[in-house]
């Protein structure tokens, strides 16, 4: 690969002087001159987007009002690019675009952009999700549509890695850990305190998020490549830690839950129909949180959480609570996960600090980062793609009697091997994740946590 | 309390001591150069010590590589075997940073933590895959049946320790030489301070920061080799050792050697000490309070105790 293929020219350390070129993103305001345009580029959408003052707007952007702009020209062609809709969700015109407020200079991204007109490759995307969903449930066993709620709840532990790293741009290696506390304490509260499933759901989440918001407070001094270490010894401490609370987490062993989840009677009694209702439940609270998710990023706190991303001092400058948007960043992205955790006792009622080593923590970053950091429906993408090599594991993992090529796939099962070179394959390839397959386009600035090298 | 036993548990932990200080010296000597935490440097270690074992155990059965090592003929004796996995390792090292981390030089930070967090990955599932997951025995790197000791004021100080530390201090030796004396030496210095002005003056600052990472898993690859005897091999069996390095690299400064020094025998000696006293820490979670040293040290001295302070231009 050559060097060309990465959008933001990064400094070496010691490269100050260049430094501030990378660094403009939203705030092209403090820019030096741009980069020359890319030849591709149509000329009036260029011009918008270099012109500072409308790019310099994203703070305070027209963002709010939530309706489409009517759509312009070249401009909507521009930004059709950037999402995957799903079926029964709201037209995902804001939803996902991992470069908004990313505008670098060169300007392949506006701010504030009219609405995207979606490309076909999203449309047979979400063609195919809306028909799994449907169809799933109705040609499944009970286990089978278990495992499967299992993937869809999967999604939600996903976009918390990428709210945190994608959107706020601080890279977390340790969102299995609250995946596992949203668990326990869901299990806790429908168990020992024995409150309603709902309510249970809710503290799980809401107690992922203070435990997120304790670790976000590091995140106030601790930036880029340093956060990601804290964040990994964090995984790496998780298990030990947990076996000393038993109470709380069940200790070694781990605990189960007693309390089940019926369905009311009129909706059947089977042990189908038991699955579907969960699943549905699921299913709800997932769409739920997505659409949360998705409205959340494109109002106020969620331009606040990419300026911050891109240029701390800058957002500072305009206003923005550095304190403020980078702890709720976080707990808004623990909570996701903690929330998934919680949905997992629902499906499976048993739970233990056993099924969160690091490597599911790897794996899940390995995830957010392989469908696409810094868009909801990347995160979608993400566990499908992850969904598609387990299946695939499994069926070549048995093929047999090849020799070293049989030995070879059957390495192809193990989840991590698969992840670890995916993780290091796509950084070559797709920069931007695979959801940059589904963009138009493929100069967009990568979306990334920390946009600049630590200066050893 | 105890003064004997207080002594004994400092000569225990000095073994610690020496393993942390070599892994983050080697995580010092990249970070320096390349400005980047290599978070698979103890997976790449501990490959080594895999490979070192490979040649060891000869063609035992389900042993992947066992092939090897019978291919070579007689055993291997255990200085052989060891030294030839740490020329690997080097070899591994070097090839790691032409093939997957020069590439991505104008990369984001971002891209970087994913290649190294993917290494680390693979590697894990890898060595699972091939010698499984369960603890292996490896010989010992130093003499250490029961008699192997020095007695002083009533404590033991094992001859492995103390071989540790003479390993670490000649490394140490070799290093500043080297850094110090030689040609390339000079080349990695001006590299680390500046690299394009180093590339200015001639230096190829790629094959430069080549030989870094060479230098650093080498390192690693020793540490792993001495210490697998007493930590038993596994594949997870370098990942708390990571922990510790990268505190002791923290504390002493991400950018000095001598801090690596410092900081490792202060993260060995807390290891040890700190479970001895606090009952709630245990062995198991005796990682927790360097897992705290280290978000302390970077939230209030991000330069650690010996590092170079940052000052960021806005």
């Amino acid at each position: 690969m050559s060097d060309d293929d990465w959008p933001t020219p990064m400094p070496r350390p010691g490269d100050d002087d260049e430094n501030q070129g990378a660094d403009a993103s939203v705030f092209a305001v403090f820019a030096p001159p741009h980069d020359p345009l890319p030849d591709d580029t149509p000329p009036d959408d260029t011009t918008a987007a270099e012109s500072p003052d409308e790019t310099a707007a994203v703070p305070s952007g027209d963002d709010d009002d939530g309706e489409p702009e009517p759509a312009g020209a070249a401009l909507s062609v521009r930004s059709a690019r950037q999402a995957v809709p799903a079926a029964g969700s709201p037209p995902p015109s804001r939803v996902g675009s991992p470069m908004r407020g990313l505008a670098v200079p060169g300007g392949t991204d506006r701010v504030v952009g009219p609405r995207r007109r979606i490309g076909p490759l999203s449309w047979i995307g979400a063609a195919l999700l809306g028909v799994w969903l449907v169809a799933m449930p109705l040609t499944s066993t009970v286990t089978e549509l278990r495992q499967n709620t299992q993937i869809i709840v999967m999604v939600l532990a996903v976009l918390g890695v990428n709210i945190a790293t994608g959107y706020g741009g601080m890279i977390s290696l340790g969102h299995g850990v609250f995946v596992a506390v949203g668990a326990f304490a869901a299990a806790y509260a429908v168990d020992d305190l024995a409150l309603p499933w709902i309510v249970s759901l809710v503290a799980g989440a809401a107690f992922a998020g203070v435990i997120g918001a304790l670790v976000g407070l590091p995140a106030l001094r601790i930036k880029g490549i340093h956060l990601a270490l804290v964040t990994l010894g964090l995984a790496i401490v998780f298990q030990p830690l947990a076996k000393r609370v038993p109470a709380f987490s069940g200790g070694v062993s781990g605990r189960a839950v007693g309390a089940e989840m019926v369905p009311p009677s009129w909706f059947g009694t089977s042990r189908w129909a038991e699955g579907f209702y969960r699943y549905l439940i699921c299913l709800a609270i997932v769409g739920l949180a997505i659409w949360l998710t998705r409205n959340i990023i494109s109002s106020r706190p969620g331009r606040a959480m990419r300026a911050v991303r891109d240029n701390d001092t800058a957002a500072a400058v305009y206003g923005v609570n550095l304190v403020a948007s980078r702890v709720s960043t976080f707990a808004a992205s623990a909570s996701l996960a903690g929330l998934a955790g919680a949905l997992s006792i629902v499906l499976v009622p048993f739970t233990s600090q056993e099924s969160f080593p690091f490597q599911e923590s790897l794996v899940l970053y390995a995830t957010a980062v392989l469908g696409g950091l810094g868009s909801i429906w990347g995160s979608v993408l993400g566990v499908a793609i992850r969904e598609a090599f387990s299946r695939l594991g499994e069926l070549v993992g048995e093929v047999g009697g090849l020799g070293p090529i049989s030995e070879f796939l059957s390495l192809l099962d193990e989840e991590q091997f698969v992840f670890g070179v995916l993780l290091v394959a796509l950084t070559f390839v797709f920069p931007r994740g695979l959801i940059g397959l589904f963009n138009r386009r493929r100069d967009t600035p990568v979306s990334s946590g920390a946009q600049n090298r630590t200066q050893p | 309390m105890d003064v004997v036993l207080l002594l004994q548990r400092i000569f225990d932990a000095l073994f610690n001591s020496a393993i942390y200080s070599s892994l983050a010296l080697a995580l010092v000597i990249i970070f320096r150069s390349t400005g980047l935490l290599n978070f698979a440097q103890g997976e790449m270690a501990t490959f080594s010590a895999y490979i070192a074992f490979v040649l060891l155990a000869g063609a035992a059965p389900g042993v992947k590589g066992g092939g090897l090592a019978s291919w070579i003929g007689a055993p291997l004796v255990t200085p052989v075997a060891i030294g030839l996995a740490v020329i690997i390792g080097i070899g591994a090292g070097a090839a790691t940073e032409r093939v997957l981390i020069r590439p991505l030089r104008n990369a984001p930070e971002l891209a970087l933590v994913n290649v190294t967090i993917g290494i680390l990955l693979a590697l894990n599932s890898l060595m699972g895959q091939w010698w499984g997951t369960g603890p292996r025995v490896f010989p010992p790197f130093f003499p250490s049946s029961p008699g192997d000791h020095i007695d002083i004021a009533g404590a033991r100080i094992r001859y492995s320790t103390v071989g540790a530390w003479l390993v670490l201090l000649t490394l140490l030796l070799l290093l500043a030489l080297l850094l110090r004396y030689t040609r390339a030496g000079l080349a990695f210095r001006a590299v680390s301070i500046d690299p394009v002005s180093a590339a200015l003056n001639g230096i190829r600052v790629g094959p430069t920061l080549m030989y870094g990472w060479a230098l650093a898993a080498g390192l690693g690859a020793i540490a792993a080799n001495m210490s697998a005897n007493s930590v038993l091999l596994e594949p997870t069996m370098m990942v708390r050792v990571l922990v510790y390095a990268f505190a002791a690299a923290t504390l002493g400064g991400l950018d000095s050697p001598k801090g690596a020094l410092v900081g490792g025998v202060v993260v060995g000696l807390s290891q040890t000490l700190i479970p001895a006293y606090v009952p709630f820490i245990g062995f198991e979670l005796s990682v927790l309070p360097a897992l705290v040293a280290m978000v302390v040290v970077l939230i209030v001295r991000p330069a650690g105790l010996f590092g170079t302070q940052r000052i960021e231009r806005v």
